[in-house]
């Protein structure tokens, strides 16, 4: 086990999906930083409602994390767990790593392990981003530099790190169910980005809210229940969530692990041709 | 006692979702320490046979032993060395990074990495991106895959594929050297020449069934010497003289004698005495090339 997870980690510690991910990660909450910023200072900017500096500082930093993270980051994560896992067919490298010493499953886990270790990082990253943006606001505008509670941190960090995980391991069960990475990461943005938006609404919207209970049980929905517990004032109204954190949290779990049983099984059970 | 075998199939067969029987009921052996080859025209089920001794494909029925062990058990990988059909590198890493991937996933030291990045002189080239090297340099990095390990049993799915006759000839070369001692070698190819230089026994596979399966020697039978002398009935009487009735043939023109090649010169001065002119006189040999579309009902030159 520990020579799979050596020899992923040795492979793709330089892997270019993963650096060019980390940084547009990272561009995309500066972006975010930016874009708020001057519509704050400059009035009338905004489209939408005023936009208040107050979300730009510091002891948001977590908070304003979360909208920009998802559903962008989600999406991120999907493509690289199809290019991860697809990849390895169209590049005939699957066959290469299972005809050296190890069985199907001890591969599929070291794999696994270092792609659950990037979305950490990237994960890491996109916080780290938004935490040196929010600093220097708070420096230009002459504001007290007050951070959130390390609780608070680690409760952001976990749940981007959570929603990051399922997207992958929707992406490499999607990437190993094709053999290609180009399918998988089609099927993977439709049905995050589409597919379920509509689903979900088609099903809330059904009998008077009826079925509302099925539309719940999406991925996406959890995510987006989870990620709204983390809106604070400073970022005006926001609608409660009927999914609650716990059950978000839970959800999320489970599809983690069936997209990882699903990608395993057929690791193991099929041909690799 | 050791046992000599180290390939063994029975009833090795494999039929795709689709109703294809690409392997059908497979009996084959590969003793210890000898360079099989086994020969098929394309689509003949090589390298189907070959996914399935290494695990990568599961048989539909039959069974198979590959260096003590049912095929894909990790134990018996350790054993083996392959490079199936085409050579699987990560595109963005160096020719050394890939092998170094490779030897962690063996638990082989880098310093091994090195020797075989040598052997196959890849050494000085091994930093460049895998992605940039010609099909050549693709070819020798996985036959430096292959052996890595140091394997009892190199598995080789046509080696030469895609390389110039210059790279066919290093190729050959590097598989010979690497044949020496007591390493098994397993080549498949469709290349019967490569087969005939380098192969100690073959197996002969066509539509997915093994037809047939020896040394070289066997398959290319016997020897004899082939005759062109007028006039042909005093000829035919000289020959039949000489080694009787069953092991002259005359065909086109043509005598075929079953007989060894070192007669040739007492065969010419035998004709002559009698008073016949030999025209052409010279050895005879079967090419494995005949013999194999004998085998496998395939037409030369088609």
């Amino acid at each position: 086990m520990i020579a799979t997870i050596k020899a992923e980690w040795r492979k793709n510690r330089f892997r270019p999906a993963f650096l060019v991910s980390s940084a547009l990660l990272a561009a995309l909450i500066i972006v975010v930083y930016l874009a708020t910023w001057y519509q704050a200072t400059h009035p009338g900017t905004s489209p939408r409602e005023a936009v208040s500096i107050l979300v730009l500082y510091p002891d948001q930093f977590v908070n304003l994390v979360m909208g920009a993270g998802y559903p962008v980051g989600a999406a991120i994560a999907i493509v690289l767990g199809a290019l991860y896992a697809g990849s390895e067919y169209s590049w005939g490298t699957f066959k290469t790593m299972l005809t050296q010493h190890h069985g199907r499953i001890t591969t599929w886990i070291g794999r696994v392990v270092i792609f659950e270790l990037w979305m950490a990082i990237m994960t890491v990253v996109l916080f780290a981003a938004a935490a040196g943006s929010s600093l220097v606001v708070a420096l230009f505008q002459g504001h007290a530099i007050t951070w959130p509670a390390l609780f608070d941190i680690a409760k952001g960090v976990a749940t981007i790190g959570l929603v990051f995980s399922v997207n992958g391991a929707l992406g490499m069960a999607l990437g190993t169910l094709f053999k290609h990475s180009a399918a998988a990461l089609g099927v993977g943005l439709v049905y995050v980005l589409a597919l379920q938006i509509i689903v979900v609404r088609f099903i809330d919207s059904f009998n008077g809210g009826a079925y509302k209970w099925i539309g719940d049980l999406f991925d996406g929905q959890n995510a987006s229940a989870l990620i709204q517990t983390f809106r604070s004032a400073a970022f005006g109204p926001s609608a409660a969530s009927s999914i609650s954190v716990e059950r978000a949290v839970l959800v999320l779990f489970a599809y983690l692990a069936v997209f990882l049983v699903v990608a395993a099984a057929l690791v193991r059970q099929r041909d690799v041709t | 006692m050791e046992n000599t075998t180290i390939v063994e199939t029975h009833g090795l067969t494999k039929r795709y979702g689709s109703g294809v029987l690409a392997v059908d009921s497979v009996d084959m052996s590969v003793r210890r320490g000898e360079v099989y080859g086994f020969l098929g025209p394309n689509g003949a089920g090589k390298t189907t046979t070959l996914r399935m001794l290494v695990g990568l494909i599961r048989p539909t029925s039959g069974t198979a032993t590959v260096a003590g062990h049912a095929p894909g058990n990790p134990a018996g990988l350790a054993k083996i060395g392959s490079l199936i059909e085409s050579p699987g590198f990560y595109p963005y890493l160096s020719g050394r990074e890939n092998m170094r991937v490779i030897a962690d996933l063996a638990g082989v030291g880098y310093k091994r990495v090195e020797e075989v990045l040598d052997m196959v002189e890849l050494g000085s080239r091994a930093g460049r991106k895998f992605g940039t090297y010609s099909t050549g340099m693709k070819q020798r990095l996985g036959v430096a895959a292959a052996v890595l390990k140091d394997p009892e049993l190199l598995i080789l799915d046509e080696p030469t594929n895609g390389l110039d006759p210059q790279g066919m000839a290093e190729m050959r070369k590097l598989i010979k050297d690497i044949g020496q001692g007591e390493r098994t070698v397993l080549l498949s190819s469709h290349l019967l020449g490569e087969v005939e230089q380098i192969c100690d026994r073959v197996g002969v596979i066509s539509n997915g069934k093994l037809v047939t399966q020896s040394t070289v020697q066997a398959l290319l039978g016997e020897k004899g010497v082939v005759v062109r002398a007028e006039p042909s009935d005093q000829a035919s009487e000289v020959l039949t003289r000489m080694f009787g009735p069953s092991s002259v043939v005359r065909e086109d023109g043509y005598f075929h004698l079953k007989t060894d090649p070192a007669r040739s010169a007492e065969i010419n001065r035998q004709l002559m005495a009698a008073g016949v002119g030999v025209s052409e006189l010279r050895p005879f040999e079967r090419s494995l090339e005949e013999v194999f579309f004998q085998l496998t009902g395939e037409k030369q030159g088609s």
